[in-house]
C-alpha cells in the first residue's frame, strides 16, 4: 500500500504552491492536462474550480479551457485512477497540468510483492500492462485481453468457447505439469482472473524472473501476475463513468467439406476399389442430394453486450470507487454462454494520522454452459464436420435428422439436434475480498496486516433428455445437480522499514509471516426417469429414481516465511536479497517444506559521471538476477493410497457399489523447483520518446512434477504425479515503446518480441512422456523425450504416394514388407520411409517429426489520436511453429463411415492424378492415415487481434448535458489473420495439459467480432 | 497513543490465534477416503472390495465388447458395426498398433490388481472364516479369468501377483508358458477350493465351484489333458448346475440366473449397463450393429432346432421392440447381413433395450461339450454329454458321436459365445482341421476367404503402445516386431 504515499506528498507539494494565491477579476485559463509518467494527453479530466460546482473537462487533447470569476483561483484536477491535483492558478492564462497514476504509476512506480518499487530502482525483470489497455475489448476475462501485450507473456487456449479463459505461460512453458502462473488480485492470491470486470482494473504486473517473484516462492516458479483494481482519491469530487457496448460475432471459418453428390461417389469407389459390392444406402439417389452444410448449421451469430459503471471519489478521510458490471456473451452455436454480474467496492480510510484501513470486495455471480467440443469421439464441433451432408437438419415431419437408418452413416448424433437438447449450466456466486491495515510504528517503520478471502459457491446443473430417434440413445432421462463451496482464507503480517543514512545509503527492508488455507465442500445428486421433461418439471423432486448421490470436502494450507532487502547506494548500485520459506500440506510429512532464495543486483550507468555526454541516451540501467523458486501446483494426498468407492455391480438384481485402490501414491513426492538466471537492459533515448527493455534468461526447473501415461500392468487406478525430470527455457525478450506528438496528432507505437527456447534437459526413466491418443484412431501424435523440446510429434516419415505398381514393387522401403507381398499395399497408397533400413514399415521407423513450439511470439500495438479520433490497431503473431492437423488426418481417411474434407475429391485415382491424398479404399492395411509428417502444417499466423475507432465529442457540446466526456467507439476482434494454416484456426492451445500442444483435435473456433460501444463521464 | 496500543493488540491477538488455531495446520486429511492403511478393517471392507472384482468386467473395452471382437475372425459372424480397426482383426491383418488391442490391456490388468489387493490384505482381517474363504476364493477366480483371457488372445504376458505389488514391480516381461499355465491353473484350482457350491439369493452371480470347475475343464481341454477335464467337468455335470428347461432361458431377463449359468456379468436396469446388448441390436431398433451372424451359421443349424430363434433373429422374423412399434418384422436392410445375434438383445416392453440381460461367460452347455469332447477325444463315448445338451432342443440323440458331431453341436449350441474361433485354432494346432484352409473358404459379400499365417494368427500382437511404455522389458509376440 506504498502508492498511498505519493498523495501525501503531493499534497505537500501542492501546499506549498498554493502559498502565493491571490485574488482577481473574471478571466480564462485554458491548458493541458497529461499523464506525468508518460507524457501522454489526459481527455476527460473532471476540472472544478475549489468552493464552487462550476467545472469543466479535459478534450481528446487533453486541452481544457474555464472561466474564473473574481476571488476564484483554486482548480481541483482529478481523474478516475489518478491522484486529484490542486493548483492555484496565480493569475496564470495558461496553466498545464501533469497527473500521476494512483494504482501504479506505470513508468513510475511499479507494484511488487508485498510493495511497490520505483521502476529506475527495479532489478527484476518485471512488466507493467495498463488496465486501458485491457479495458472495453469484448472479450470475457482479462486473460484473453493480456495476450501479446508484453514480452515472454502468452496466452493459450484450448478453444474458444464463451468464458473460456485459457491459460498464461510466462517465459514459455515451465513445467510439462501446471504452468500457470500465481495470480494475486489486490492482494489476494487467488484463481480466476477472469471473475474480474477488467474495466476495473488499474494496472497488471508481471513478475517474471526469480529476482521479482521469489517473495512468493512457493507458488511462484511460472511467474506471478498481480491485478490492482482501481480505487478512489481523497479529495476528489465524484465521478461517474459509464461504459457499455454491444456486438456481434461469426466464424472465422469453416472446414470445406465434401457435398453429398461427390461423398456418395467416393463412398461408393471405396467398395469398388476394393472389389466389393457397394453398400445398397450408396444406391439411393436420394444419398446424393445435399441438404445440409453441417457448420453452417451448427455455427450461428454470437452476441455481445457488456455494460458498466463505476463511482468514485473521496474526502479527507476517506475515499471510495464502487462499480457494477454486466457481461454477456452468446456463443457462435446454441446454448453456449457466460454472463457475469460482477459487483465491487474498494475504499481507504484514514484512521488517526498511524493508522489507515483500505479493503477490495468483489462480488460475481456468472453463469455458463460449455458444450462438449473437445471429443474426437462426439464433440459437437467434430460432429459437424462429419455428419452426413444428405441428412436434413429437421425432416419434413419436424422431427430431427438422424443416422440412425444405416451403420454407413456414421455412429453421430445430428450436432444441431445435440446443441439444441443440451439443457446445461454452471453458475459461480464468488466474493473476493481483502481487509488490509497499516500502521505506522515509527518514521519509517510500518506494520501491515492483510487479510483476504475467496470465496466461491458453485452450483451445477445438468439434464439429459431421452433420446430414441438419434443413434447415440438415451433410455432413461436423468438430471443431475452439484454444488460445492470453496473458501480460501488468506492471513498475513509483515513489518516495512526503508532508511536513508548519509543520503547515499537507502535500505527497504519488508519481512513476515503468511499463511492461506484452501477448503472445498461439495455435494451432487442424480436422479433419474422423469415422466415429464417440461423445462418446468427438471428438478430433482420430480425423478422417480435416485441414481447417485454423494459429498465431500477437502482441506489443503501453506504456510510462509519472508523477507526482501533492496540496497541502493547513491541511485546508481542497487541490491535486492529475498528469502522465502514455504511449508505446504500437498507433501508427506519430511517433504513438506521448501526454501528459496533470491538475488539481483542492478546499475544505472546513466547515472554515472562519465556518461554525462552521452546526452541523447536519457536513461541506461543493467541488472542480473538469479533464484529459486517453488511449485507445488498438484493434487494433494498424493502420497497415500487411496481407497474409494463407487464402482456399480448387481449381483441378481440386488444393487451393490465396491470399493477398490483409486491411486497408486508416490511416497516421495516434493517442490518442483525452477531456478532461472535474468540479464537485463533497460534503455530511455531521444527524451524518453523510445524505450527499450531487453532481457535474457535461463530458467531450469528441476523435479518436474507430472502424471505420465504408465504401463498397463499397474491397471486404470490414477497414477500419482512424480518427480520425473528436468527442463530449461531460455530465451530473449524485447519490448520497445515510441511515443511522440506532433501538434494535435499524438501517436505512439509499441511492439514486443519473445524468442524462447524449450528444452528436456533430463528425463528421471530415461524413456519417454507419453500423451493422450487421439480420437477413434487412437493415434498417438506427441511425445516427450530428453533432449527434445516438450510434447514434439512423433511418428512416420512419408515421401508422397505410389503412383504405379512399379512404385511399389521397386520401393526399397518395404522390400521385406509382408503387406507387400501380400499384395496390400497398392499405387495411391502412402509411401513411408523406412528409417531403420530393415526393408519394411513399422513401429521401429517412428521419428520425431517437429516441435509444436514458437521460434518467435509477437505483439505489436499503434495509437493515433487526432482532435478527438482515436484510433488503435493491435497485430500478434507467432511464427516458427508447426501444428498437427489431426482432425485433417481423419477427415482424409476414406474409412470412417463419415464425411470427408472436399480436398479428397481430389484423390489418387490413377497414374499422377494426386501426391497427397490417398485412393478410396475400405481397407487400412498400409495405415494411410498414421500419424506422419502429412498432417504436419506451418502453424504461423499474423493476426489483426483488435482494431478500435473511436470519437470523443467536443467537451464544449457535452457539457450542457452534464457530460464532462462522451466517446464512441467501434471494436474489431480477430479482423482478419494471414496464415498458411489450413485448419480453423491457427491460435491452438493444449490438448492434454502441458504433453500435447498445437493439436488441431477441431476445438470451438474464435470469432470475428464486432462491437459498438460508448463511454460516458458524469 | 492509545489507539495504537489497542490496534496494536488486536495485531498480536489475530497472529498468535491464527497460527495456534491447530498444530496440524499444513495436514490435509483424506476426507471420506480410506487409505490402504486403514481399510481393510472387517468384513465389509472385505465385501466392497470383493464387489470391486466384478464391477469393472462389464467394462465396453472389456468383457462387453472388446473381447468380443476376437471372435469375428470365426467363420460364424462378421464384424458390422464402424470401428474401422476391426478389419484387419477379421482378415488377420492386424498390427500392433491396432486400437482394439491396448484398449482392453490395462483394464484386465485392473481386474488383476483388485484381486491382487484382495489377496493381499483380506487374510489379515479377523471375519467369519466361511465369508472370507469365499472372497478369497472369489479373487483367485477372477485374477484366473483374467490370466486365462490375456493367455487364449496373446499367448503370454506379464504375470502379476501378490508380492509383485507388495515389491512395486509393475514392469515386467512376459512370463513363460508354462507360468502362464501354471497361474491360472492355480488360480482356479485355488478358486475351486474356496469357493461356495452355491450363493445365496442376495448373492447369485458370485463366482461359485462351478464356475472355476467349468473353466478349468476348459483350461485341461486346451491343454488337451483328458482325465482331469472329464473330472472337473463331471464336478459340474453332477453338481447343481442342471441345464435349464429351455435353451432360451439363458437369454432371458426373467431367468437370466438359471444354474446352468455357472458365471455371467450381471446387469440391472437403471443401475449397470449391459453394453453388450447395445452393440448387439440393430441400429433402427435402438442398437449400434456390430456382430452381425452370416448365412454360414443358419446353415448350420438343424432343421427345427428351436436354437436358431433363440440365437439369431433373420429377415421374416417378428420381434417384439416394445413401445409403439411393438412386434415387428426383421426387414432386409435392417442389418447388413440380414441377420443379428438375437441372444444378447430383448426390448423392455415400453420401447428400449431392456438393460435386465446378462451377458453370459460360461455356462453348464459349454462344460457338458468339453467333456464330450475329451472323451471323444481320449477314445471314448461322448454320446451322454451331447445328447442332454441336444435333447432340451427336441433334437434326436447322436450315437458314436466323433469330433464331427462335436463340432456341430458347439458351434450351434455356443454361437456368438465367444467360443468358435478359439475352438477352430485349438482343433487346427491338433491336427483335427485345416484352419487356413477353412479359413480360405469364401462365404459369400460378408466373409470372402481370409489368409490365416500359422503359427502367427494363433495369437494376437502385444499392443504398441505397451511395449514402448515398457522401454525394452516387453518383447512383441513372434512374427509382430
Amino acid at each position: 500500500m506504498k502508492q498511498r504515499l505519493f498523495p501525501k506528498l503531493l499534497f505537500l507539494l501542492i501546499a506549498c504552491a498554493c502559498f502565493s494565491a491571490f485574488t482577481m477579476a473574471q478571466a480564462v485559463v485554458t491548458g493541458r492536462v497529461t499523464d506525468e509518467s508518460s507524457g501522454e494527453a489526459l481527455p476527460s479530466v473532471n476540472i472544478t474550480v475549489k468552493g464552487t460546482t462550476k467545472g469543466s473537462v479535459s478534450d481528446a487533447s487533453g486541452n481544457y479551457s474555464i472561466s474564473l470569476n473574481t476571488g476564484e483561483s483554486v482548480l481541483i484536477f482529478s481523474f478516475t485512477g489518478y491522484t486529484a491535483k490542486e493548483v492555484d492558478v496565480a493569475g496564470r492564462t495558461q496553466v498545464d497540468v501533469s497527473l500521476l497514476s494512483v494504482a501504479a504509476s506505470l513508468s513510475e512506480v511499479v507494484v511488487i510483492g508485498y510493495g511497490t518499487q520505483q521502476k529506475k530502482d527495479v532489478t527484476g525483470a518485471v512488466a507493467s500492462v495498463k488496465g486501458s489497455e485491457v479495458q472495453n475489448l469484448p472479450v470475457s476475462g482479462v486473460t484473453q485481453a493480456l495476450q501479446g501485450r508484453t514480452a515472454g507473456v502468452n496466452v493459450v487456449r484450448s478453444g474458444g468457447s464463451p468464458g473460456n479463459a485459457g491459460s498464461i505461460r510466462i517465459r514459455g512453458t515451465g513445467t510439462i505439469n501446471n504452468a500457470d502462473p500465481l495470480v494475486i488480485i489486490d492482494g489476494v492470491p487467488a484463481g480466476g482472473l477472469n471473475s474480474v470486470n477488467p474495466n476495473d482494473i488499474a494496472s497488471i504486473e508481471i513478475l517474471k524472473d526469480a529476482s521479482a517473484s521469489a517473495i512468493y516462492g512457493t507458488r511462484a516458479a511460472n511467474g506471478v501476475v498481480i491485478v490492482t483494481t482501481k480505487r478512489g482519491n481523497f479529495e476528489q469530487p465524484s465521478a461517474i463513468s459509464l461504459n457499455a457496448y454491444t456486438g456481434f460475432s461469426n466464424a472465422l471459418k469453416t472446414l470445406d467439406m465434401l457435398d453429398a453428390a461427390t461423398l456418395v461417389e467416393l463412398k461408393r469407389e471405396r467398395y469398388t476399389n476394393d472389389g466389393l459390392p457397394v453398400n445398397e444406402v450408396w444406391n439411393n439417389a436420394d444419398n446424393a442430394v445435399q441438404r445440409t452444410n453441417w457448420q453452417d448449421e451448427l455455427f450461428g451469430t454470437g452476441k455481445v453486450n457488456n455494460v458498466d459503471m463505476a463511482i468514485s471519489g473521496g474526502g479527507s478521510k476517506s475515499s471510495y470507487m464502487i462499480s457494477g458490471g454486466y457481461y454477456d456473451e452468446k456463443g457462435l452455436i446454441t446454448n453456449s454462454f457466460f454472463r457475469r454480474l460482477s459487483v465491487r467496492v474498494n475504499s481507504d480510510h484514514k484512521i488517526g494520522k498511524r493508522l489507515k484501513i483500505g479493503e477490495s470486495i468483489q462480488l460475481t455471480n456468472s453463469k455458463d454452459n460449455s458444450l462438449n467440443t473437445l471429443s474426437a469421439q462426439d464433440g459437437i464441433i467434430w460432429s459437424a464436420i462429419r455428419f452426413m451432408p444428405f441428412i436434413p437438419v429437421k425432416n419434413a415431419d419436424g422431427t430431427w435428422g438422424t443416422s440412425k437408418a444405416s451403420n454407413e452413416y456414421g455412429d453421430i448424433n445430428n450436432p444441431v439436434f445435440t446443441a439444441h437438447n443440451t439443457d446445461a449450466s454452471n453458475v459461480n456466486n464468488r466474493i473476493l475480498g481483502n481487509l488490509n491495515a497499516e500502521l505506522e510504528i515509527a518514521k519509517g517503520l510500518k506494520l501491515k496486516a492483510n487479510f483476504g478471502l475467496d470465496a466461491n459457491h458453485y452450483t451445477g446443473k445438468n439434464f439429459s433428455a431421452v433420446v430414441t430417434d438419434q443413434t447415440r440413445t438415451t433410455n432413461n432421462n436423468s438430471l443431475s445437480r452439484n454444488f460445492s463451496e470453496s473458501y480460501s482464507l488468506l492471513g498475513e503480517y509483515f513489518l516495512s522499514y526503508n532508511k536513508r543514512f548519509a543520503d547515499l545509503h537507502r535500505v527497504d527492508f519488508v519481512g513476515g509471516y503468511t499463511a492461506q488455507t484452501f477448503n472445498g465442500d461439495w455435494f451432487s445428486a442424480a436422479k433419474r426417469d422423469f415422466i415429464n421433461e417440461a423445462f418446468n418439471q427438471r428438478f430433482l423432486d420430480v425423478g422417480q429414481t435416485l441414481s447417485s448421490i454423494g459429498g465431500n470436502r477437502s482441506y489443503d494450507a501453506l504456510s510462509s516465511w519472508f523477507g526482501r532487502v533492496n540496497y541502493d547506494f547513491d541511485g546508481k548500485y542497487l541490491l535486492t536479497a529475498t528469502f522465502r520459506a514455504d511449508g505446504s500440506s500437498k507433501f508427506a510429512e519430511g517433504n513438506k517444506w521448501g526454501y528459496f532464495p533470491a538475488f539481483s543486483a542492478g546499475w544505472r550507468i546513466s547515472e554515472e559521471k562519465f556518461f554525462d555526454n552521452a546526452g541523447f541516451i536519457n536513461e541506461l540501467k543493467l541488472t542480473g538476477g538469479w533464484g529459486q523458486l517453488g511449485n507445488q501446483n498438484v493434487g494433494g494426498l498424493q502420497y497415500l493410497a487411496l481407497i474409494s468407492g463407487g464402482g456399480r455391480y448387481s449381483f441378481n438384481d440386488n444393487t451393490v457399489v465396491g470399493s477398490t485402490q483409486s491411486r497408486l501414491p508416490n511416497y516421495n513426492i516434493s517442490w518442483e523447483t525452477a531456478e532461472m538466471t535474468n540479464i537485463g537492459l533497460n534503455i530511455e533515448v531521444l527524451k524518453r520518446t523510445l524505450q527499450a527493455n531487453l532481457n535474457y534468461f535461463i530458467k531450469t526447473t528441476r523435479d518436474m512434477l507430472l502424471s505420465p501415461p504408465t504401463i498397463g500392468t499397474v491397471g486404470t487406478l490414477g497414477i500419482p504425479d512424480q518427480n520425473v525430470g528436468i527442463l530449461r527455457n531460455q530465451g530473449l525478450e524485447i519490448d520497445l515503446t515510441y511515443r511522440n506528438s506532433a501538434g494535435d496528432f499524438n501517436y505512439s507505437f509499441s511492439g514486443n518480441a519473445s524468442f524462447i527456447k524449450n528444452k528436456v534437459i533430463k528425463l528421471y526413466d530415461g524413456n519417454y512422456i507419453g500423451s493422450v491418443l487421439y480420437g477413434r484412431p487412437l493415434e498417438e501424435i506427441a511425445r516427450t523425450y530428453e533432449g527434445s523440446p516438450i510434447a514434439v510429434f512423433y511418428g512416420w516419415k512419408t515421401d508422397g504416394l505410389y503412383q504405379t505398381q512399379e512404385d511399389v514393387d521397386k520401393d526399397p522401403n518395404i522390400t521385406n514388407d509382408p503387406r507387400r507381398t501380400a499384395g496390400l499395399i497398392s499405387p495411391g497408397d502412402v509411401r513411408f520411409l523406412d528409417l531403420n533400413n530393415d526393408g519394411m514399415i513399422d513401429e521401429n521407423d517412428r521419428t520425431i517429426l517437429g516441435s509444436p513450439h514458437p521460434k518467435v511470439v509477437y505483439g505489436f500495438n499503434a495509437d493515433f489520436e487526432y482532435k478527438g479520433i482515436d484510433l488503435s490497431l493491435f497485430i500478434l503473431g507467432s511464427g516458427g511453429l508447426s501444428i498437427f492437423n489431426a482432425d485433417r488426418m481423419q477427415g482424409l481417411d476414406p474409412t470412417y463411415s463419415f464425411n470427408m474434407y472436399a480436398e479428397v475429391a481430389d484423390r489418387w485415382t490413377g497414374p499422377n492424378t494426386s501426391n497427397t491424398v490417398p485412393r478410396m479404399t475400405t481397407r487400412r492395411d498400409n495405415r494411410n492415415y498414421r500419424t506422419s509428417d502429412m498432417f504436419i502444417e506451418k502453424g504461423d499466423f499474423l493476426r489483426l487481434k483488435n482494431i478500435v475507432l473511436g470519437y470523443t465529442l467536443p467537451a464544449g457540446l457535452t457539457e450542457r448535458a452534464g457530460i464532462s466526456k462522451l466517446r464512441v467507439y467501434v471494436t474489431g476482434q480477430n479482423v482478419f489473420t494471414f496464415t498458411k494454416y489450413s485448419g480453423l484456426d491457427p491460435e491452438l492451445g493444449y490438448s492434454d495439459g502441458n504433453k500435447q500442444i498445437n493439436v488441431d483435435i477441431a476445438q470451438y473456433p474464435q470469432s470475428r467480432s464486432w462491437t459498438f460501444g460508448v463511454n460516458v463521464t458524469f | 497513543m492509545k489507539n495504537r496500543i489497542i490496534i496494536t493488540a488486536i495485531f498480536a491477538l489475530l497472529t498468535i490465534s491464527f497460527n495456534s488455531c491447530k498444530k496440524g495446520f499444513l495436514n490435509s486429511p483424506p476426507y471420506g477416503q480410506s487409505t490402504s492403511a486403514d481399510f481393510w478393517r472387517n468384513a465389509d471392507d472385505a465385501i466392497a472390495a470383493s464387489n470391486a472384482l466384478y464391477s469393472f468386467l462389464g467394462d465396453e473395452y472389456l468383457f462387453a465388447h472388446t473381447e468380443q471382437t476376437w471372435d469375428i475372425c470365426s467363420d460364424d459372424q462378421w464384424r458390422a458395426g464402424d470401428h474401422p480397426e476391426d478389419q484387419a482383426i477379421e482378415e488377420f491383418t492386424y498390427e500392433p498398433s491396432n486400437v482394439q488391442l491396448n484398449d482392453s490391456w490395462s483394464r484386465k490388468y485392473e481386474v488383476i490388481s483388485r484381486a491382487n489387493a484382495v489377496l493381499i490384505n483380506v487374510p489379515g482381517i479377523d471375519m467369519d472364516q466361511t465369508l472370507k474363504n469365499r472372497i478369497l476364493g472369489e479373487a483367485y477366480f477372477v485374477r484366473g479369468l483374467i490370466y486365462w483371457q490375456f493367455y487364449k488372445i496373446y499367448g503370454q504376458v506379464p504375470v502379476i501377483t501378490e508380492a509383485d505389488v507388495i515389491n512395486n514391480d509393475f514392469n515386467k516381461p512376459k512370463a513363460s508358458l508354462d507360468s502362464m499355465h501354471k497361474r491360472i491353473e492355480e488360480d482356479f484350482l485355488k478358486a475351486a477350493d474356496l469357493l461356495q457350491l452355491q450363493n445365496d439369493a442376495a448373492n447369485i452371480g458370485r463366482a461359485t465351484k462351478g464356475s472355476a470347475w467349468g473353466y478349468l475343464t476348459k483350461f485341461y481341454v486346451y491343454l488337451e489333458n483328458w482325465p482331469k477335464a472329464i473330472e472337473y467337468g463331471n464336478n459340474v455335470i453332477t453338481g447343481p448346475y442342471a441345464l435349464a428347461p429351455s435353451f432360451g432361458d439363458n437369454f432371458t431377463p426373467a431367468t437370466k440366473n438359471n444354474p446352468e449359468m455357472l458365471f455371467s456379468i450381471q446387469c440391472t436396469e437403471g443401475w449397470t449397463e449391459n453394453v453388450t446388448s447395445i452393440y448387439s441390436a440393430p441400429r433402427p431398433w435402438g442398437g449400434w450393429g456390430f456382430n452381425e451372424p452370416i448365412k454360414d451359421l443358419e446353415d448350420e443349424f438343424e432343421e427345427n432346432d428351436p436354437r436358431l430363434t433363440y440365437t439369431m433373429g433373420k429377415i421374416g422374423d417378428v420381434i417384439d421392440i416394445g413401445g409403439s412399434s411393438g412386434p415387428t418384422e426383421v426387414y432386409p436392410g435392417l442389418t447388413n447381413t440380414g441377420y443379428f445375434f438375437r441372444k444378447y438383445v430383448s426390448w423392455r416392453p415400453d420401447g428400449g433395450l431392456d438393460n435386465n440381460m446378462n451377458i453370459p461367460l460360461l455356462r453348464a452347455a459349454d462344460v457338458y461339450l468339453l467333456v464330450a469332447e475329451a472323451k471323444i477325444r481320449s477314445s471314448q463315448n461322448g454320446d451322454a454329454e451331447i445328447n442332454a445338451v441336444r435333447s432340451r432342443n427336441g433334437l434326436a440323440d447322436v450315437e458314436n458321436a466323433t469330433m464331427t458331431e462335436l463340432m456341430h453341436e458347439r458351434r450351434v449350441e455356443l454361437a456368438g459365445e465367444n467360443e468358435r474361433h478359439q475352438d477352430l485354432m485349438r482343433w487346427d494346432r491338433a491336427g483335427i482341421i485345416d484352419l487356413p484352409a477353412h479359413y480360405a473358404i469364401d462365404r459369400g459379400p460378408w466373409k470372402p476367404g481370409r489368409t490365416f499365417v500359422v503359427p502367427k494368427n494363433y495369437l494376437f500382437p502385444l499392443p504398441q503402445r505397451q511395449i514402448d511404455l515398457s522401454n525394452g522389458t516387453l518383447v512383441q509376440n513372434p512374427d509382430f516386431d
